[in-house]
């Protein structure tokens, strides 16, 4: 039992849906999105802010419709955890944290692997681009917490995406911005609704829909995050996951790294923002 | 900034021959530095000493909870979100639900906070929510039973930290009440120990209900600043990392006090602790009008 | 007058090698030049003969980190007869939004008589000191040094509470009760 909280009851669940008989459930189809005003290609529009967090050296907040997610940067400052010895490159700590309020279903505040795993992942992506040399015994710490998340690739890639804003907002020394993207394969057409067999889901391709949110991420049979330095033309890094042949992982790629420019026109505008604000003040 | 055409010459110190920037003297003497500017009576961001940040309240900000709002208090964020989920009653309190308020003070809102289990000060904060959420009877508990002795609902609310600058109690207080007063919950049916809720798209009166809050809390807290007392409204973090000591006071719409708290070293008066509930008054009006919907 | 035209982001391709040198803000990758923080543009030539210097000046300020020979400002921790721990609050006038871990060993108290100084004859907890970063140190603190005039105890607490002024560069006087403490002190610039 933690005693360093207000304690509730020692188990509770969310209750149990019960949808009408009527109801419209999304089935994917081809061209067909949940949010039907989008196209397979379509992003959601990001709103983008930096610096709104007082104490951080460096903060962003990014925003895609229902996915809220705030980034502020601490360092570089000295290492708290001394045991490594001396190092004369700096390090990056990245600690993403959703709220208990984020997803559909409560989240414990007990740090859960996935957000281990998210972290690393992330710390992994922005790395490449941070001028850790120059830093030596130093460290960036970078805490992300995600108010709301709606599918959990585009939440992965909008919190690379807002922590690199957060760095260079901060004013470290990095390669590039990294803007980050995802992708998911949904089987689509009417071969899946017609037979449940797995044989026609492989014998049509799936779709590739970007940026895809949670109703449609229950459909997907996998999925790509592509971290991307887009004026440098390199990638920081990728995750693929799930079932996917050679051509839909390479198109998927592709279309990755063109939504990425896209994400870094926002990160670009959203920088130079910054800047006019605090000349006007 | 505010802070630069308001400066006083922070120059001079123990030894007139050593000179600072004032951000430097800031650093190394925050008390001395603070001193020159309250016996001006003015504070170093321009305000004046009984002077509250500007306040702003968002609701409904979060579509995953059933209730949340967003707090905004000078330099300092919170968000606060409301998850309705079934749970058993207690024993002696068949017929009662659960409210259970927590705060987190993550590290992305300041760099005094460390990541890892909640720390002293949020468990105060929390603790201190909870009670006067407890004993003013905020909202009744027994709204919140489904089958008695069988099923009751428990109220998650998790106040999230994002930026922290001071006077995190006022803020996470106002959070909360909002919040709370934005909840929805779909109406549940009990079934041989399973709850439903009707998955239906749109909530209106018919299918969900809001809860009935009996009163609306409002605070202001006030920092005791030197031994000559002076109370400073509204406190900010550099403000709050000198003070001696706090006074806050939670009054509910009819200008009742529910709470009332003073801690830390600094002395206070009959005199001074009258001044600031006065001021609270004033802070409870303001505050119930953001609060409104 | 620099405009916002001049605004630059990281990553942004800023001109070719044999334009313009490296400045401060920019690095060099593959023949061409790149801003590598968030500012404005600035291209400033010191003579005539040398490439133009080409820098992006800092829109926020990385918050300050030690280098070696830096001037910093610290605060005494705790003092053994080996060393003086310090924590750095400030770092070439820019105070750090968090604080370093620093020390001054005995041997770099001051330049001379190295042999005869004693840490508690010249630091006391309490103290602010004006030091000079000499080595990055251990995994732990910077390695910090006071042997120069201008080096040393700036402000000081005597035992009785009162301010401490210096009368000799390793004398200070309390203000209240005139008592003489022994300090290793700045000379006031």
């Amino acid at each position: 039992m933690d005693r360093k909280r207000v304690a509730g009851p020692e188990l509770s669940v969310a209750p149990l849906v019960e949808y009408p008989v009527d109801r419209k459930c999304w089935i994917p189809q081809k061209d067909h999105r949940h949010d039907a005003s989008r196209q397979p290609e379509d992003m959601r529009p990001i709103y983008l802010k930096t610096g709104l967090i007082n104490q951080a050296n460096g903060s962003a907040y990014i925003e895609l419709e229902k996915t809220k997610i705030a980034c502020g940067v601490y360092g570089p400052r000295s290492v708290k955890r001394v045991g490594q010895g001396f190092s004369g490159h700096g390090v990056l700590n990245c600690e993403i944290k959703f709220a208990t309020f984020s997803c559909a279903k409560r989240r414990t505040n007990v740090r859960d692997p996935q957000e281990k795993n998210l972290s690393l992942i992330i710390s992994q992506a922005l790395t490449p681009a941070v001028r850790l040399d120059l830093l030596p015994k130093s460290a960036i710490d970078v805490y992300i917490t995600v108010l709301e998340s709606d599918g959990i690739s585009s939440c992965l890639s909008a919190a690379i995406t807002a922590a690199s804003a957060a760095l260079a907002h901060a004013g470290i020394e990095m390669l590039d911005l990294v803007a980050a993207c995802s992708a998911s394969y949904i089987p689509t057409g009417p071969s899946i609704t017609a037979t449940e067999s797995a044989g026609s889901i492989a014998s049509s391709p799936p779709q590739i829909f970007m940026d895809a949110d949670l109703e449609e991420e229950k459909h997907e049979q996998g999925s790509i995050v592509l971290a991307y330095m887009p004026s440098r033309n390199e990638v920081t890094h990728v995750l693929q996951s799930g079932k996917a042949e050679g051509a839909i992982i390479s198109q998927s790629v592709e279309h990755c790294v063109e939504a990425c420019n896209k994400i870094y026109a926002v990160m670009h505008h959203a920088l130079l923002e910054s800047i006019t604000e605090n000349k006007s003040v | 900034m505010a802070s630069a055409s308001t400066a006083t010459p922070a120059t001079t110190a123990a030894s007139p021959a050593f000179t600072f920037s004032a951000s430097t003297f800031q650093k190394l003497h925050p008390a001395e530095y603070f001193r020159k500017f309250v016996s001006q009576g003015v504070r170093p961001d321009g305000r004046l000493l009984n002077g509250f940040r500007p306040t702003t309240v968002h609701h409904g900000v979060i579509t995953t909870a059933n209730g949340s709002a967003m707090v905004r208090i000078g330099g300092t964020t919170v968000v606060c979100g409301v998850k309705a989920e079934v749970a058993e009653p207690r024993l002696d309190a068949p017929d009662q639900g659960y409210l259970v308020p927590n705060v987190d003070l993550s590290p992305i809102s300041s760099s005094a906070f460390r990541p890892g289990p909640p720390s002293e000060q949020a468990q105060v904060v929390s603790e201190a929510i909870h009670r006067v959420l407890k004993e003013s009877n905020v909202l009744d508990l027994k709204d919140l039973c489904i089958e008695e002795g069988k099923a009751v609902w428990s109220l998650w609310v998790d106040v999230v930290c994002v930026s922290y600058d001071g006077n995190i109690y006022d803020a996470a207080l106002t959070s909360v009440m909002a919040a709370l007063g934005n909840v929805r919950i779909r109406n549940p049916t009990y079934e041989e120990g399973i709850v439903k809720v009707s998955g239906a798209e749109d909530l209106s009166d018919d299918n969900s209900f809001t809860l009935k809050l009996a009163r609306t809390l409002s605070s202001a807290t006030f920092a005791l600043f030197d031994t000559n007392l002076v109370a400073l409204a509204d406190p900010n973090f550099a403000e709050e990392s000198v003070s001696q000591g706090r006074i806050t006071i939670t009054l509910d719409e009819a200008g009742q006090i529910c709470a009332l708290s003073k801690i830390g070293a600094g002395a206070s008066s009959p005199a001074l602790l009258r001044q600031c509930l006065g001021h609270a008054r004033e802070r409870a009006q303001e505050l119930r009008q953001l609060m409104k919907q | 007058m620099t405009s916002v035209a001049d605004a630059v982001v990281p990553g942004q391709r800023l001109g070719h090698v044999q334009e313009y040198a490296p400045g401060a803000g920019t690095y060099l990758h593959q023949d061409f030049l790149y801003a590598s923080v968030v500012g404005l543009k600035q291209i400033s030539q010191s003579s005539s003969n040398e490439l133009p210097t080409l820098s992006v000046q800092r829109e926020n300020s990385q918050s300050a980190i030690p280098e070696i020979d830096a001037i910093v400002t610290c605060k005494v921790v705790r003092v053994n007869p080996r060393f003086a721990s310090v924590s750095i609050m400030v770092v070439d006038g820019k105070p750090c939004t968090d604080d370093f871990q620093g020390i001054i060993r005995v041997q770099d108290v001051r330049a001379t008589e190295k042999d005869k100084v004693k840490i508690y004859n010249s630091f006391r907890p309490g103290d602010i000191v004006r030091a000079q970063v000499i080595s990055l140190g251990d995994a732990r603190s910077y390695y910090l040094s006071t042997a120069a005039n201008e080096y040393g105890v700036i402000f000081g607490t005597s035992v009785a509470g009162g301010s401490l002024i210096p009368i000799s560069w390793q004398e200070m006087q309390c203000t209240k009760t005139k008592i003489i403490e022994l300090r290793k002190c700045a000379k006031p610039m």
